[in-house]
């Protein structure tokens, strides 16, 4: 089963896709598999992230930006500063998750949610969730 | 095609297609002319050029200061290369930017303008068709034009690309110094190649209506080209037409300055009166009030507008239909068409030769050599 989800997304959000992924996984009938989370951009990411703190996530999003700041000197210029810095943010964060699926349900941590991270926007986004059973 | 098609309306009727083409050619040149860095150093934006040029600078100087929030001045190329203080140029490491525009980059009061601002420090970027021209070789960078050949007559193809390419490097500064995201600069981009469109389905209705006016005042001796802001450009690029293309008096002004000067011109009965008032101009309760006295004073009226008779409180004119597009600074692209049009067909009708010919008494403008010729001083 695959499914596509639309959202839009705010400049550098750390945007929570964890219950849509959980729904997708509990409505897909499978009980005993595997769920790839997906997304097809190249100045965006995916992550495993804690969201107890609200502060983690401005943590998490100055980090990003201070290994890999908006700088006018990348050989890059097609687009925007800040485009050039989100395609290496994007190579280097990647744009695949891969969960485990037990008893129906996605095997998550309880300390961990699904993040879609936005190197640039606001953006109309997309992502996909791929269900397979064993 | 009009009843008095002629190489300047021919050129007008063009101007759809060389939309797309154009569109085409310059927007990847635009994006990549000045570097992040180059387009990050900007503090300062002076435009300039000569004649249609000048007009196209002053088209498209609020849409510099709108997109990009940086401060732009339209200097004339006498100004910069003559008057312009000193001690304002190469100030904070190579600002101004200078944009000069000159398609054949040949004429003498721009070379010598960029001569002068190159020389004492500023940045120049060239917008020309001639990189070996003496504007392309003051130039540090250039955005190079590419304009195919037409029939020759008063600029109107050259016009349009001259707007297209200040509006596209608008665009890619504003985009770039991250004023908007890239969606909203190609939401900027679109709305100019949508005009394509919206010309060619406009055109012969506009044709016929310009065909119409052109009748009526084909024997008047004077005309009055008014407006505001960007629309100011397309007003003075009206009086230019006129006068390159039928050698009569056309004068120019901004739509409060009428109140002040051009309304006591006797003869207004004998006056062709072109107001350019589209409805999202911020000045546009004062071009109603214009018009509504244009009409007392019985002038021959036509508004060139992207609204309609109701948008001028129901006042008497020929209202000429020009593209309504979603961002108003997009506008100068192609709401000179209708004076273009005016003016090839008074001409025609008139039996007027474009420029008098370059003949008899104005033998010595032959070739362009009243601007080319002229002695060059850089101070």
């Amino acid at each position: 089963m695959l499914k596509n989800f639309k959202i839009t997304t705010k400049f550098n959000e750390v945007h929570d896709i964890t219950e849509s992924v959980k729904k997708a996984v509990e409505e897909s009938g499978v009980k005993e598999g595997t769920c790839v989370v997906y997304n097809p951009h190249s100045t965006a990411g995916l992550t495993v992230f804690s969201p107890w703190d609200p502060d983690g996530f401005i943590d998490l999003d100055q980090e990003i930006c201070r290994l890999i700041p908006t700088r006018v000197d990348f050989k890059h210029q097609h687009d925007t500063p800040q485009d050039a810095a989100g395609h290496v943010k994007c190579a280097l964060l990647g744009i695949s998750l891969t969960f485990i699926i037990t008893e129906g349900k996605l095997l998550l941590g309880g300390s961990q949610g699904i993040y879609f991270l936005e190197f640039d926007g606001p953006r109309n986004r997309e992502f996909f969730v791929k269900i397979q059973s064993d | 095609m009009s009843k008095y098609s002629n190489p300047m309306s021919r050129q007008v009727e063009s101007l759809p297609e060389l939309i797309r083409s154009q569109y085409e050619d310059l927007e990847p040149k635009a994006r990549t002319v000045l570097s992040f860095q180059e387009i990050f150093n900007i503090q300062r934006i002076v435009l300039t050029g000569c004649g249609d040029s000048y007009a196209a600078a002053m088209a498209t100087k609020h849409a510099f200061e709108m997109l990009t929030g940086i401060p732009t001045e339209v200097v004339t190329a006498l100004e910069l290369g003559r008057f312009y203080c000193k001690k304002h140029l190469g100030i904070d490491c190579r600002n101004p930017l200078v944009i000069a525009v000159s398609n054949s980059g040949t004429g003498a009061r721009v070379a010598e303008a960029v001569e002068r601002a190159r020389k004492h420090g500023c940045f120049v970027l060239g917008v020309t068709g001639n990189p070996e021209s003496l504007l392309g070789v003051n130039s540090d960078k250039i955005l190079k034009l590419d304009i195919p050949s037409f029939e020759s007559a008063p600029g109107t193809r050259s016009y349009m690309v001259s707007v297209l390419s200040l509006l596209l490097l608008a665009i890619r500064f504003g985009e770039v110094r991250l004023k908007y995201t890239m969606d909203q600069a190609m939401a900027y981009r679109e709305d100019i190649k949508r005009q394509a469109d919206a010309l060619e389905s406009l055109l012969p209705g506009m044709e016929d209506t310009c065909a119409s006016v052109a009748e009526q005042w084909k024997d008047f001796p004077c005309y009055d080209f008014i407006g505001a802001g960007f629309d100011y450009a397309t007003a003075w690029f009206g009086q230019a037409k006129i006068l390159e293309a039928t050698g009569k008096f056309a004068m120019h002004i901004n739509t409060e300055e009428w109140f002040h000067l051009n309304f006591f011109a006797r003869d207004a009965r004998e006056m062709g009166t072109v107001v350019v008032a589209n409805t999202t101009n911020p000045a546009h309760s004062r071009s109603r009030e214009l018009v509504k006295y244009a009409n007392v004073l019985h002038r021959p009226l036509v508004v060139i507008t992207d609204g309609d008779k109701e948008d001028f409180g129901g006042e008497e004119a020929v209202y000429i239909k020009v593209p309504k597009t979603e961002y108003p600074i997009t506008m100068p692209l192609t709401h000179f068409a209708p004076v273009c049009l005016i003016a090839s067909y008074i001409s025609e009708l008139i039996g007027e030769k474009y420029g008098r010919g370059c003949e008899g008494d104005w033998s010595f403008a032959q070739g362009g050599a009243g601007v080319t010729n002229s002695e060059i001083i850089v101070d």
